[in-house]
């Protein structure tokens, strides 16, 4: 669910989107510059990924996929998921152009908690990350309904309400998000295990360039 | 001001209170969709699934704005129309949002569809929020003979309908926007008014990307499809989905890598080259102080005149 423009106060509307900008500008420091266009890459994969809609019943849910953001990206996942908001903003008016800051914490919040709660878990063996991961798909879900919920509660008292419904309607794609989010895990353990171990997309080595500039010396790989 | 002020109503005009306008938006909505549908199926352009951004080649006004004051002034013209709280200036700020695609000219088909994206979200407000909001004095609620804990708050539809004429009124005005102008421009120009060079390259790659991971991900649901996979509410189906997703990450941070060692194989350094140069004429600044004033207007509207007419109780 995204918030569009409007609904929220707009001390909120502006506060939030000061927040993601410093949150985003933190996303990018923690990211090799001159990787960027790969996160933006990474970003368009996800952006399909959410396009894609399970069957619940007689309805159906799209998957969020904040939690496997994280696990994946790291934090770069932030940059990802704002990029990935804005998109869907102006392409198909999911989530409005003013309240793109309160959408980006919803959802990147979640991302980064889940990067961390991820590669602090995972463990070594297939099942235990499958567990993990599945467990960070779950709570990325839980989380971004929780601040949805919040954010839309700062409206007053009548929001209420709507707050408590927009949680409630989260709860079946909790329980999707983490069952997808488990058996994706274990399929890119068998897979491509590779992508699992921290920040795919800033921590590998790369042979050194012919003239470009030094590399900047990577970040601690231990956290996220 | 005073007390609440209850209407009973039989439980039957009660629950047609609700459910009709329920069923308008609902049948609104599908009808809506059946003729986007048909309409894609005759035109030239039959998938919807991603929009296209360009529609530059008119001659417009907004497609002659210069596009830093375009963006400067409608984003700021947003954030006010965002900030309104009554009802009479959110519709005027509908009216001049309509205004604004009729002078670009932009199509009416992409817009309903931006319409049609927000519906599902502003209608759970347009249901939720009369039942939900609590009666305060001064309030007209409804109420059904002799259920004492269901009432519809008058108030909080007010409330709902102006935040859906919010959300229409932005969402309308992406149009004018967004397509009168190339996404590179557009992202040139955001880049000129100060955002960091990074986010309109990002922006621009992902989508870019976006519409090629798009084709891979139907090649393989076309492959999934022919095997005999059908979705169903079952743990099959989301391992059978968690795999594909698997897959579609695998493929595509593979393509990432090659796609970046290809960008820099060709030199890349970091930035794209310019697509245009941009002029700001006199012409342009004024139409961009013209839409603020506009928008200021709105606002003075809202908090001083119709805070005192809303007050007054005349509008219920």
């Amino acid at each position: 669910m995204h918030i569009s423009d409007g609904v929220l106060p707009i001390s909120i509307t502006v506060g939030s989107y000061a927040a993601s900008a410093a949150l985003a500008a933190w996303s990018v420091r923690r990211t090799r510059s001159e990787e960027l266009p790969k996160v933006a890459v990474v970003t368009a994969a996800f952006f399909v990924a959410s396009l894609i809609h399970v069957p619940f019943g007689p309805t159906s849910v799209h998957l969020l996929i904040p939690g496997l953001a994280g696990a994946l990206l790291g934090p770069s996942a932030f940059l990802a998921i704002g990029l990935g908001l804005l998109l869907q903003s102006i392409l198909f008016q999911f989530g409005g152009l003013t309240a793109l800051g309160a959408n980006a914490l919803m959802m990147g919040v979640p991302a980064l908690a889940c990067g961390v709660f991820f590669q602090k878990l995972k463990g070594r063996s297939r099942r235990r990350q499958s567990l993990v991961g599945g467990l960070a798909g779950a709570l990325g879900t839980a989380l971004a309904a929780l601040i949805l919920a919040l954010l839309l509660a700062s409206g007053g008292e009548d929001f209420f309400g709507v707050a408590k419904i927009a949680l409630a309607a989260h709860i079946p794609v909790i329980l999707i998000e983490g069952a997808v989010s488990a058996f994706t895990v274990a399929f890119l353990v068998r897979v491509k295990p590779e992508l699992l171990a921290p920040a795919f997309v800033q921590g590998r080595p790369r042979q050194p360039e012919l003239n470009a500039p030094p590399p900047e010396p990577p970040d601690s790989p231990a956290h996220g | 001001m005073g007390d609440i002020l209850q209407i009973a109503l039989p439980a039957w005009q009660f629950a047609a209170l609700l459910l009709a306008p329920l069923g308008l938006l609902a049948g609104a909505a599908a009808g809506l969709r059946r003729m986007l549908k048909q309409r894609s199926m005759n035109g030239d352009n039959p998938d919807w699934s991603v929009p296209p951004l360009a529609d530059a080649a008119g001659t417009t006004l907004f497609h002659r704005w210069d596009v830093r004051c375009k963006i400067a002034a409608l984003v700021a013209y947003s954030f006010l129309v965002a900030s309104l709280q009554h009802l009479a200036a959110a519709l005027a700020a509908v009216a001049v949002s309509v205004l604004a695609l009729v002078l670009a000219r932009s199509s009416l088909a992409r817009a309903l569809m931006r319409l049609l994206a927000i519906t599902g979200f502003l209608a759970m407000f347009l249901v939720v929020m009369p039942l939900s909001a609590p009666a305060h004095p001064g309030d007209t609620v409804l109420v059904v003979t002799g259920v004492d804990w269901l009432g519809f708050n008058l108030r909080g539809l007010y409330k709902a309908l102006a935040i859906a004429a919010k959300g229409i009124a932005i969402a309308l005005l992406m149009e004018p926007l967004l397509t009168t102008a190339p996404l590179p421009v557009t992202l040139h120009g955001l880049t000129r008014l100060g955002a960091p060079d990074m986010v309109g390259q990002m922006v621009l790659l992902s989508h870019r990307y976006l519409h090629v991971f798009r084709h891979e991900a139907e090649r393989m649901a076309a492959g999934m499809r022919v095997r005999g996979f059908r979705k169903r509410t079952d743990l099959e189906t989301l391992r059978a989905v968690a795999n594909f997703l698997g897959m579609l990450f695998v493929r595509s941070f593979e393509r990432t890598e090659r796609v970046f060692d290809a960008m820099r194989a060709r030199g890349y350094r970091g930035h794209f080259p310019a697509p245009a140069a941009t002029r700001m004429a006199a012409k342009d600044l004024v139409l961009a102080a013209v839409w603020l004033a506009v928008g200021i207007g709105l606002v003075i509207y809202d908090r001083i005149f119709w805070d005192r007419i809303f007050w007054d109780q005349i509008c219920w």
